[in-house]
């Protein structure tokens, strides 16, 4: 947020202000002085500082005299100094000075701690490296890591700072304090960790900038500098059910353009659209918000994916409803890995016939996003001419009117690799319309701006294209920098989106690569075999237990230890209903206490039953008689008799009463609350 | 607020009390009188007239350390005037005496002395001061440590001995000595084994403003008031302190804790030397006084935090360099004190 200058000064006004409250706070001038006046005074003082710092970099004179760069950096120093110092100032003048002012110290450095560790959020920033990186071998998410680094360091300020004022109810507030980390622990654990909306100070996105093509790039431009490394590794694939595609081809989707932007087609901006892509990575288990139809027809596929390169988001086999985050067997090797989980189609094609296109969930306003293509009306009339040729019986179909759009591609268009509509204002239409020879992106585009010109909603997908051949038999699948695809997809009702990829018959370029499968057996194995995984864990691991399970341990353990003690809790109060009438005084007078110390009221070590008492009469002035009776069945002679239940259940009643009435409301919260307020019970 | 609970609550506590016997009843009585008449003679200092009357019943003996002019003297007459004679049968005990301790007093000159009548030929007992009920024993670190010696016996034993006949005092016999803690020139301080027969030492701080005004206020009618209070009688003192001793229980956790605080304070390195076992026997009948002062037929553990300072302050010793003698005991007494307190529970 600033430079050296600006943090040596602030921490500079920090150890100033700290040294002014806490050593001559109590001595003359400063104890004569109210808090609201420090506060003020600190305040003018912050306002003086920016004065100052704003002086020294408006007017030239410093600037002249020596050099902008020590007019910046004083004027920086001067800032911080003036912000940290009256900060300070206010908070520690607060906490000696009021009882809520230490509460507010604990907030405000939580505050920092949360502001400083939140730009590590999903795995955004994996410093300090040795915390990351061991975490990520281990298949653990950092920021739990980092949570648990927090949390521990906010109870420890804590308790320096609650220990300055009250030492006595030091545990007690620990205890509180605990259980507010711990049940931030348990959110985060059952929520997750929520998403950063926007970019902050740090241009951090949670979206890795690095890898594939940044958003605003026009993807037709993309294949200009990319032939020189086509057969790179980008990652490997490790089938966990075994699934053969029906067209000859593994297609992995990464994400899709389906937004017309005027230009061409982009990412959506809208949350209605596409509602079936994962686009971010996560550190735990992500889905799908939306997940295709025809489930009958699709069998569920689990593939363990591993990044040899950056990506901008996780790709999967087609199509993918869930990624997972899991161990990295090798960090240095794999950039992610991750397991996903697919719905892959096994129907023919003869199943999308008769089908209708859509969803019944799209509004208006997504349907015709879906359909929106670049003003020209040769898409509508060329779509139409292709389509009169279809049997009456299929004049209506969707499927039969995409298939026969497709067929025309197949038929008439080039593949080559040579770009030369690139910086056309349509590169698709200058493709159609031209000389039909183009690569993958040109061929994507023109087919869905047709099929959007006759009404069937369709997106451009992205991703890899893998032939089946390719995986020789093994459950390996090395996908390499050429395999990198986009395809016209076609929404239908029911089924999902079902890619009708045009396949042009005549090629200008050798698309095959050699068979790498060596490469591919090895990185398979890398990825998948469990025996080297658990020996590279082992010498990655010193401790022998594994961290997840002393968590889920803990988990358990501190759920439980929860719930007996409300169960004690609420036995403590309801037993006197149960009990004989010769164990009343003892069960009933315990209740009464107990309702006592819920509320802060309990007897102190070695204090008599009779003065605390009197100390608690102001809440339950019934609890002298109480006590007075409870002690002359304890302890006095054999003459006095058990009172029966009723006459006890009266004196609790109206103990109760007492206590409610004459307690604030956050105290009775509190009290229901709290489940350990037996414990204070003496 | 909830007064309607507050008067449910008390009437059910009524309720139970009304099963301990009448006579405990009728036994507090007598010491509500005491305590009245006495309290109407001497201001502002309820505290010590507790005592002191605790001290009376519990058959003990009290010390005050206080000022010349604090009203000791008002204290003791008016307790000696409060108890009359009733149907005694020896002529030779009176309601009340005062000696004032000098250097140069005689043993005999307080326990009476045989005299050689003339006329019978014979010698006669004439008693000395000690032979009433209550006695005040002024400045007693004045004397010598051979009139103490005399004097703690009689307190001790209930008799004096004067060539080897021996005289039984009255059965209500009650000391209350009395030292100035400043002005200890030519003074024979009596040592921690011979406090030990004073139940109490009871250090008596200058009463408060108003208490003060009132005395001014009041002094003449005061004056005028004696004869005209209520009074009791020596029997029915006595009979009190029976009732109170067979009527007030004392539970085992209570003289457990008595223990405990004894031994935590023998054990204590800011502790000299601790109590011995008799200040916890003469402390047993002082906490049923005091309990039933409090209608109360148990012994209770407020008697024991009143009490207890009260009964140990003088039988300690600090180390050299302790001062504190009320933390000291207050840090041992938390210990068993707590355990009392839970023992209700099991």
């Amino acid at each position: 947020m600033t430079v050296v200058s600006g943090s040596i000064a602030a921490f500079a006004g920090c150890l100033i202000a700290c040294y002014l409250i806490d050593l001559r706070l109590y001595k003359h001038p400063l104890s004569s002085l109210r808090t609201s006046t420090v506060i003020i005074l600190g305040f003018l003082c912050w306002l003086l500082t920016l004065l100052f710092a704003e002086l020294v970099v408006s007017t030239e004179f410093i600037a002249n005299t020596s050099s902008p760069l020590i007019a910046f950096n004083l004027s920086e120093s001067a800032k911080w100094l003036g912000i940290s110092a009256s900060m300070t100032l206010s908070l520690r003048t607060l906490a000696h000075r009021t009882s809520y002012g230490a509460v507010i110290e604990i907030l405000f450095v939580a505050t920092a701690f949360v502001i400083t560790l939140a730009a590590h959020r999903n795995g955004m920033i994996h410093r300090p490296f040795f915390i990351g990186d061991f975490a990520l071998t281990r298949g653990i998410d950092p920021s739990a890591i980092l949570m648990a680094f927090g949390c521990g360091t906010v109870l420890a300020l804590s308790a320096l700072l609650i220990a300055e004022n009250n030492q006595k109810r030091l545990p007690y507030h620990f205890a509180v304090l605990g259980m507010l980390c711990f049940s931030l622990l348990v959110y985060v654990r059952l929520f997750g960790i929520p998403t950063p909306q926007t970019t902050d100070d740090l241009g951090l996105t949670g979206q890795e900038q690095n890898g594939s093509n940044s958003r605003r790039d026009n993807p037709f431009r993309d294949g200009e500098n990319e032939n020189n490394d086509k057969e790179a590794p980008v990652a490997i694939v490790v089938f966990r059910d075994d699934y053969e595609p029906l067209n000859g081809s593994y297609y992995f989707r990464e994400s899709a353009y389906s937004e017309f932007n005027g230009v061409m087609l982009d990412f959506t901006t809208q949350d209605e659209m596409d509602r079936d892509l994962i686009e971010h990575f996560t550190n735990s288990r992500e889905e799908s918000e939306q997940l295709p139809g025809a489930e009958e027809e699709r069998k569920a596929v689990r593939t363990s994916i591993g990044m040899l390169v950056p990506h901008r988001s996780p790709f999967g086999l087609e199509s993918p409803i869930a990624y997972e985050n899991t161990a990295n067997p090798n960090n240095l090797r794999f950039k992610r890995t991750y397991d996903t989980y697919s719905l892959a189609p096994e129907y023919d094609f003869e199943y999308l016939i008769g089908q209708e296109t859509g969803r019944e969930d799209w509004s208006d306003e997504i349907w015709q996003e879906y359909l929106t293509i670049p003003d020209d009306a040769r898409y509508k009339t060329l779509a139409e001419e292709l389509i009169t040729n279809l049997r009456p019986e299929y004049a209506d179909d969707p499927f039969a009117k995409a298939w026969a759009i497709k067929t025309y591609l197949d038929e008439n268009g080039i593949y080559s690799l040579k770009n030369e509509h690139a910086y056309e204002g349509d590169p698709a239409g200058s493709f159609l319309f031209g000389d039909l020879t183009g690569y993958c992106m040109h061929f994507s585009f023109a087919a869905t701006y047709l099929f959007r010109s006759i009404g069937i909603p369709a997106r451009v997908g992205i991703g890899y294209s893998v032939p089946a051949s390719n995986r020789a038999g093994g459950s390996a699948l090395l996908i390499q920098a050429i395999h990198g695809h986009a395809w016209p997809e076609v929404y239908f009702k029911d089924i999902g989106w079902v890619i009708i990829d045009p396949a042009p018959q005549q090629t200008l370029v050798d698309m095959t690569t050699d068979p790498q499968d060596s490469l591919q057996q090895l990185l398979g194995d890398m990825l998948r075999n469990d025996a080297s995984f658990e020996e590279f864990l082992g010498s990655q691991q010193s401790s022998f237990v594994q961290l997840q399970t002393i968590l889920s341990i803990l988990y358990t353990l501190t759920a439980l230890v929860l719930i007996t003690a409300y169960l004690i809790k609420l036995y403590r109060l309801w037993i006197p209903s149960f009990a004989s009438n010769e164990n009343q005084y003892r069960l009933c007078y315990r209740a009464v206490l107990d309702r006592l110390s819920a509320v802060g009221l309990s007897r102190d070590f070695g204090e008599s039953r009779e003065g605390f008492a009197d100390r608690a009469s102001n809440t339950a002035p019934s609890i002298r008689p109480i006590t007075d009776t409870h002690l002359a069945i304890a302890l006095g002679s054999t003459n006095h008799t058990a009172q029966d239940q009723q006459e006890w259940t009266l004196l609790g009643q109206s103990a109760r009463k007492e206590i409610n009435s004459n307690t604030v409301a956050w105290r009775k919260i509190s009290a229901v609350l709290n489940p350990f307020s037996w414990l204070l019970t003496k | 607020m909830n007064s309607d609970n507050v008067a449910e609550a008390q009437e059910l506590t009524t309720a139970m009390s009304e099963n301990s016997s009448a006579a405990l009843a009728e036994a507090v009585d007598v010491l509500n009188t005491l305590k009245s008449t006495v309290q109407q003679q001497v201001l502002g200092r309820d505290d010590v007239i507790e005592l002191v009357i605790i001290a009376l019943i519990a058959d003990g003996h009290v010390l005050l350390e206080d000022f010349p002019g604090s009203g000791k003297t008002t204290l003791a007459k008016a307790l000696g005037e409060a108890i009359i004679i009733g149907s005694s049968i020896d002529e030779s005990i009176v309601p009340f005496r005062r000696i004032q301790f000098t250097p140069d007093l005689l043993p005999s000159d307080v326990t009476g002395v045989p005299v050689f009548d003339s006329n019978s030929n014979a010698f006669h007992f004439r008693h000395g001061p000690l032979f009433a009920h209550i006695v005040l024993a002024d400045e007693i670190n004045r004397t010598s440590p051979k009139v103490q010696s005399a004097m703690l016996e009689a307190m001790g034993e209930k008799q004096v001995t004067t060539d080897n006949v021996t005289y039984s005092l009255d059965e209500l016999f009650f000391v209350i000595a009395t030292q100035n803690p400043l002005d200890l020139v030519g003074t024979y301080p009596l040592p921690t084994p011979q406090l030990d027969r004073f139940l109490f030492k009871i250090t008596m701080e200058h009463i408060n403003r108003d208490a003060e005004l009132d005395v001014l206020e009041t002094y003449k009618n005061r004056r005028d008031l004696s004869g005209q209070l209520n009074t009791v009688t020596r029997d029915e003192v006595l009979h009190a302190r029976q009732t109170i001793d067979t009527e007030v229980s004392i539970n085992p956790a209570i003289k457990t804790a008595l223990v405990d605080i004894s031994r935590n304070l023998r054990e204590d390195d800011r502790v000299l030397q601790g109590n011995s076992t008799r200040s916890m026997v003469l402390l047993l009948p002082a906490l049923q006084v005091s309990a039933a002062l409090r209608d109360r037929d148990y012994v209770s553990a407020e008697d024991i935090e009143i009490l207890i300072p009260r009964v140990l302050g003088h039988r300690i010793e600090l180390a050299p360099g302790v001062s504190d003698l009320q933390k000291v005991l207050l840090d041992n007494m938390r210990k068993p004190m707590e355990q009392l307190a839970k023992s209700t529970f099991s």
